[in-house]
């Protein structure tokens, strides 16, 4: 009897099933985490704790390498839709908001570096690991302003900072990159060209996308819908592209938002919300980031974990809150703005290991630290954006009363 | 307690401009008004600035003025004190009747007292209140006076129905009618007119029935086309959508003043009855039609184009508005019925260009920051010129 028509074992990979299976386990461990009154981010995350021992025994670990086209699609999303929101022409006319940015990314800098130092990291690599705390997750503020429905100024200073701090971590990372070149002892030519590639390649394909982007967007009616379908397709073209010139996807598509925006002919593409599809590769990218981070990291780097993310966070919290009260925000406005910048994860994740892979070095020594650093914040991050937009008041409030209860008041007051 | 009437200086006016305020990066409603005020709390200049119903939405109230003049250069002022408060909030702010594409569920009512409880009251009714209008002042000596220009501007009301209209698109649509907005007011239960009372104390009698009935409390309650307003000895046209430009509410204001001088002067003795009876008819045509609508005179039994109508108006007035200093408004506004081209069209026109409703917003905020040129710019150029 021939059976060659079953499929052979093991069963291969497949990437459609890993998608969908991830998709509504993420989803159903969000609304658990709705139904505790926690950001549903966390559950997104906490179910990729729970997948990463099924991964495991699968042989699918690391799980973040293997599905890093899912990885990189969601982030350079992300990465898009956080730069088309960032407005120059905004922080030239408030210089304040765009010193709050460098202070508060500078203070984390310096405040991590400071901290590692003193616990006995070696120079470069500590400086590494600083610069990749600058940045805020974008993904984890997104869909909590998304969630919370939040909306005003200090939602719209959030996402503006967390773009520019995303920024300055990646170009930092990118020139740091070239110092850890040179201590293990590469060619003086190669240490330099490297970063230089990966900065200007990128910046430069970022904007000959959003140029095309222009073109075609000429060239068809501007329809949501439209707009819609070619902005989705330059952005996965884009991570693709990036990809394959061996460039950062995080500052192509950084660029591609930013030159999309900040452009003389911005107007040629809709600014059309890329919100709910935009969900389904979010919450994937969740479980993979959240299966990917081993509990393993904690026994042996959870307090340099907590006295770096303790670190970070006091620098961001000082430099953010001074610069918008300067900026003539309330106090409370300015403790949201601070808490909002709190979040750690995927962008920071891929900063490291975009370094670790060419510096196995720099993964032994830091590692343990980081990545407990990063588990910390996944759960702490979504919380403290949430508390910040709240003590905001940018938030929807929570429903009062029912119409009944509303009818009855009116009675009264009559 | 009867309702007093405060005396004041009649034909003096004063402006209320209900604007909108907007995200730079799709100019789509944003929740921006609460930080705008605190900002322009600090300013100092003639008139207010005021919450609305929703977090969306700016009222702008000018002081008493006595001539036109004195009312473009506060609304000019004001307007440039808002421009530089929005700039460094990175909100726009714009004229218009009405948002072309805001989803109205997604507003958000400014949390006084007063907006809950009408909220509470109204239900979506309350959200979907995110409309726009200019609201003009005259000022009169006496509550009869009042009661008197109220009727007898009824007629007129489909001028400044077509002259204002700036609200074409709504819910992300073209709705046909040159205002969209006059349905939003319409659906509350207390919009309409004034009851066919003559004189104050008539007036009276009818406030204290209404509320005696506990159907209002003040005469805020009312969402009359024109009402008296007995706390600031006016009376207060409502029907204008917000224009595009400060300069055209001014001259809207310059408009309704010295028809009020015409009035007060010539007095008219028709019965009030058979204008209402045309009202709502008349009312329709100038929402649906603008210029184009066709006017019942129910004295003269005949019918009329609104343009027709303005233009002759406009005529009769010219003595009147060389005395009052409104001849230069005047004269702008038969210009503009003449060309039909209101803002409505003006928005028709952006849309047709573009393509597309955010483009037509954010060209309608950069008309509202730039015409007339803000104070500085005309200044200097001016002295450029000298």
């Amino acid at each position: 009897m021939d059976l060659s028509f079953l499929p052979s074992f093991p069963l291969p990979l497949s990437y459609p099933l890993l998608f969908g299976v991830l998709l509504v386990a993420g989803m159903l461990g969000g609304e658990m985490a709705r139904a505790a009154r926690l950001p549903r981010i966390i559950g997104y995350v906490v179910v990729g704790f729970v997948v990463a021992p099924l991964t495991q025994a699968m042989g699918l670990e690391p799980l973040i390498e293997r599905a890093r086209i899912l990885v990189d699609l969601a982030l350079g999303l992300a990465l898009f839709d956080l730069g088309r929101r960032m407005d120059l022409q905004w922080m030239k006319r408030d210089w304040t908001l765009a010193a709050a940015g460098l202070a508060e990314a500078l203070l984390a800098f310096a405040a991590v570096l400071w901290c590692l130092l003193a616990l006995g990291f070696s120079a470069v690599n500590a400086s590494i690991v600083a610069s990749i705390c600058m940045a805020t997750s974008p993904v984890v503020v997104m869909l909590v302003v998304q969630d919370d429905k939040a909306e005003g100024q200090v939602t719209e200073r959030v996402l503006n900072l967390v773009a520019l701090n995303s920024l300055l971590a990646s170009i930092l990372t990118t020139i740091l990159l070239a110092s850890a070149h040179l201590e293990s002892r590469m060619a003086v030519e190669t240490a330099l060209l490297h970063p230089a590639y990966l900065f200007m390649g990128s910046v430069l394909l970022g904007g000959a996308i959003a140029a095309c982007a222009r073109f075609v967007a000429r060239a068809v009616e501007k329809t949501a819908d439209l707009h819609f379908t070619l902005i989705a397709g330059m952005v996965v073209g884009a991570v693709g592209l990036s990809v394959i010139l061996r460039l950062s996807v995080i500052l192509t598509l950084l660029a591609f938002g930013l030159f999309t925006r900040n452009d003389a002919r911005k107007y040629d593409v809709l600014d059309v919300s890329l919100a709910p599809a935009s969900r389904l590769l979010y919450i994937v990218l969740f479980v993979i980031t959240g299966a990917s981070l081993p509990p393993s990291a904690l026994l042996t780097g959870a307090a340099a974990g907590m006295a770096l993310a303790g670190a970070r966070l006091a620098g961001k919290l000082a430099g953010a809150f001074a610069f918008s009260l300067l900026g003539g925000l309330r106090a409370r406005q300015a403790a949201g703005l601070a808490l909002g910048l709190a979040p750690v994860s995927t962008l920071a994740l891929m900063l490291y290991y975009g370094v670790a892979r060419q510096f196995p070095g720099f993964a032994d020594e830091v590692e343990a630290a980081f990545l407990s650093m990063v588990i910390v914040m996944e759960v702490l991050g979504p919380i403290a954006t949430q508390w910040g937009l709240r003590l905001a008041g940018e938030t929807v409030p929570e429903p009062a009363a029912t119409g009944h209860a509303a009818r009855a008041d009116l009675a009264g007051d009559a | 307690m009867p309702l007093d009437f405060k005396r004041s200086n009649p034909l003096t006016m004063g402006v209320e401009l209900e604007l909108m305020v907007l995200n730079t990066h799709n100019h789509d409603l944003v929740r921006g008004a609460p930080d705008l005020l605190a900002r322009l709390e600090k300013v100092r200049m003639q008139g207010e600035v005021k919450p609305e119903i929703t977090e969306s939405m700016i009222e702008v109230n000018t002081s008493v003025n006595e001539t036109y003049d004195g009312l473009l250069a506060e609304l000019v002022d004001v307007r440039d004190a808002i421009v530089v408060a929005a700039g460094r909030l990175n909100v726009e702010v714009a004229g218009g009747g009405a948002h072309p594409f805001h989803k109205w569920t997604e507003r958000r009512i400014f949390p006084t007292e007063r907006f809950q409880r009408v909220s509470a009251l109204y239900g979506y009714l309350a959200k979907q209140f995110t409309v726009f209008g200019q609201h003009i002042h005259i000022g009169v000596e006496s509550g009869d006076d009042a009661i008197y220009l109220t009727h007898h501007l009824a007629p007129l009301i489909p001028h400044f129905i077509a002259l204002s209209a700036s609200s074409p698109f709504s819910q992300g649509e073209d709705t046909s009618f040159e205002t969209s907005r006059l349905h939003a007011v319409s659906a509350f239960p207390l919009s309409g007119q004034l009851p066919p009372v003559n004189t104050w104390a008539e007036f009276n009698r009818y406030f204290d029935e209404m509320r005696g009935y506990g159907i209002v409390e003040s005469m805020k309650d009312f969402y009359w086309d024109i009402r008296p307003k007995p706390e600031y000895g006016t009376i207060e046209i409502r029907v204008c959508d917000t224009p595009l430009t400060v300069d055209l509410a001014a001259q809207l204001a310059a408009y309704a003043q010295t028809l009020a001088a015409e009035l007060l002067r010539n007095r008219r003795h028709e019965p009030v009855q058979p204008m209402y009876r045309v009202y709502g008819y008349n009312r329709f045509q100038a929402s649906r039609f603008g210029f184009e609508g066709e006017l019942v005179d129910p004295f003269r039994t005949r019918h009329l184009r609104i343009r027709e109508d303005i233009l002759e108006t406009l005529e009769r007035l010219a003595p009147f508005a060389a005395e009052l200093g409104t001849a230069v408004p005047l004269m702008a506004l038969a210009a503009l019925a003449a060309r039909e081209a209101n803002d409505s069209r003006w928005l028709r026109e952006c849309h047709q260009e573009t393509g597309s409703l955010p483009d037509v917003v954010r060209l309608q905020a950069q008309r509202w920051r730039t015409d007339p040129a803000p104070r500085e710019a005309a200044q200097a150029g001016a002295r450029a010129m000298q």
